[in-house]
């Protein structure tokens, strides 16, 4: 499936001293079967966007289009499945007393029978490693389980296109690249993903595609190696560069080692020859 | 679905806002208990044009004001509605099947109605032009003659900062659990009442999980960095009363006056 953001707005408390335009004016298509990468500082907007594209959020003006059509025709709920989004800190919203009850939930609200449902949560707790947590509390997890499992919620859904808001923020190296390794393997079985992230270097690792959002406007969108090759040569925006890069490092933090760099210089060698 | 309105701060500068907690409170209690002696539809008039006057300077929207009393008009609406139907006081006006209309109920039904919405929005006016943490203060400095009686003023007022800090909190949080709930299928707005507060398990359950975590981090946080309740404290932000807040309660007495005399 296609999804299509075109000339999208969204405004937070319109008419009151709070308002924020987070959106101004975002087209960004999300091919079928690819990997779109969506980088940018903190309060770019990158939430805002991915939360219309199922429409969780309404544009003020804009349009969100699945396969060429108005998503908003689209069933609501057959829309919620079609396009499943992982929040950010998804591990917020567990509330079952069984983590295989919590992963159940999408797949019951779509009116399976048992038996599917079952199949469902067994699988997407596998594909993420977490088959041998079914029978906890999900209260009484880790950090790295709890991630694992909201993510399965959503991935029990069946999804067309899944939507990962930041879902290696503050995880552990094992869970994270667990985590990529999920998204290369739904992108071979034709799921498209949309993967935000403050990691330039994770998102260069598995994206097809690299969106740039600065302040609610795509500043730039290609292939990893021409947003961020192209962002160093600065052909681009000297803003974005500089949210780019400076994200990488604040990223990493201190004592870690800043690989952004020697990121590009692979990404140059790899254009090269 | 978020509710932004009701005992929200807006932050602007009016002379309203200038002025001291403890006035603004005490001009509001009284206000809102005097409202009970008013007993005319000229009585309501007048408090009303006031609290009218007062929006007007306070700088804030009237459009913004009036989303304060949109949560309560449902309230308002039943409770009208029970006066007026139930009430056999007075001749009556309508009479249709088993439903009859006394003037006496539609006269009590009418009073409560404006009764409500004046308190609610006197109640409104004052957390909307009154920072949070002004409002406690202003609040402990009230009660702290009751301190001699060993009444936790201080700690009355820190409890009640606190709450209203995490209140905004707490319903972003809510917004957030329910959104992601809704990204897996959940829907608040189908069937009936039962169907609909069972629906509300998925964002309860997290709600009050994360709000027991908070409350236990500030709890430690306030604790390592020494906090030991109001025992010889002093206070960063000095409140002072002033001539203008002396004359605003005045004018509040005077509001009342006319409206209880009206
Ligand atoms: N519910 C809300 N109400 C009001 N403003 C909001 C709300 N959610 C986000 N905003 C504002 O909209 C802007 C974009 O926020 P958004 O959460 O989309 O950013 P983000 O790129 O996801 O940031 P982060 O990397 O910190 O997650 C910010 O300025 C933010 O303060
Ligand atoms: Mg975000």
């Amino acid at each position: 499936m296609r999804l299509e953001l075109r000339d999208v707005f969204h405004v937070y408390a319109p008419g009151t001293p709070f308002e924020v335009e987070a959106l101004r004016g975002v087209s960004v298509a999300v091919e079928p079967g690819e990997v779109l990468g969506i980088v940018g500082g903190t309060g770019s907007g990158k939430s805002t966007l991915v939360q219309h594209m199922n429409l969780l959020l309404t544009p003020a003006s804009g349009e969100v289009l699945v396969d060429g059509v108005d998503a908003r025709t689209v069933e609501r709920g057959e829309l919620r499945r079609r396009v499943g989004l992982v929040f950010q800190f998804p591990e917020a919203a567990l509330f079952a007393p069984t983590v295989e009850e919590d992963v159940a939930f999408a797949p019951r609200r779509l009116g399976l029978d048992g038996g599917e449902v079952r199949t469902r949560v067994r699988d997407s707790l596998e594909a993420l490693g977490a088959g041998h947590l079914a029978g906890r509390s999900p209260f009484a997890l880790s950090g790295g389980e709890k991630r694992r499992v909201a993510v399965a919620g959503v991935l029990a859904m069946g999804p067309e296109v899944l939507v990962l808001d930041e879902p290696t923020a503050g995880l552990d190296p094992a869970t994270r690249g667990d985590l990529l390794a999920l998204i290369l393997g739904l992108k071979a079985a034709g799921i498209s993903v949309v993967l935000v992230s403050h990691d330039l270097d994770e998102v260069a690792e598995v994206a097809d595609r690299v969106c740039a959002i600065e302040r609610g406007v795509v500043r730039a969108v290609g292939t990893p190696a021409e947003v961020f090759y192209g962002a160093a040569e600065e052909d681009l925006a000297p803003a974005t560069v500089q949210t780019v890069v400076a994200l990488g490092e604040a990223q990493r933090g201190v004592g870690r080692p800043v690989r952004f760099r020697e990121t590009l210089a692979a990404l140059e060698a790899l254009a090269e020859g | 679905m978020a509710n932004r309105g009701l005992g929200q701060f807006y932050p602007a500068s009016s002379p309203l806002h200038a002025l001291d907690p403890r006035a603004k409170i005490v001009a509001t209690a009284v206000l809102v208990l005097g409202l009970f002696l008013v007993d005319s539809i000229a009585g309501f008039l007048v408090v009303g044009a006031a609290l009218a006057a007062l929006v007007a300077i306070s700088g804030i929207p009237p459009g913004a004001f009036l989303r304060i009393l949109r949560p309560v008009a449902f309230i308002v609406a039943l409770t009208v509605m029970f006066q007026v139907l139930f009430s056999r006081e007075g001749a009556t006006l309508v009479e249709w099947g088993p439903l009859e209309v006394h003037s006496g109920g539609l006269r009590l039904g009418s009073f409560l109605a404006l009764r409500i919405l004046l308190l609610v929005s006197a109640a409104g006016l004052l957390t909307a032009t009154t920072a949070p943490v002004a409002l406690a203060d202003g609040l402990e400095h009230l009660l702290s003659p009751l301190k001699r009686l060993r009444f936790p003023a201080h700690e009355v007022a820190m409890m009640m900062t606190i709450a209203l800090r995490f209140i905004p909190t707490l319903g972003e949080e809510a917004e957030k659990i329910t959104r992601a709930q809704a990204a897996r299928g959940a829907d608040f707005s189908e069937g009936g009442l039962l169907r609909r507060v069972r629906a509300l398990i998925p964002v309860l359950v997290p709600l009050t999980v994360g709000a027991f975590r908070r409350a236990d981090e500030l709890a430690d946080a306030m604790e390592s960095r020494g906090y030991r309740g109001g025992e010889g404290r002093t206070r960063y932000r000095e409140l002072r009363f002033r001539a203008r807040d002396a004359l605003a309660l005045a004018l509040t007495g005077l509001i009342l006056l006319s409206g209880i005399l009206a």
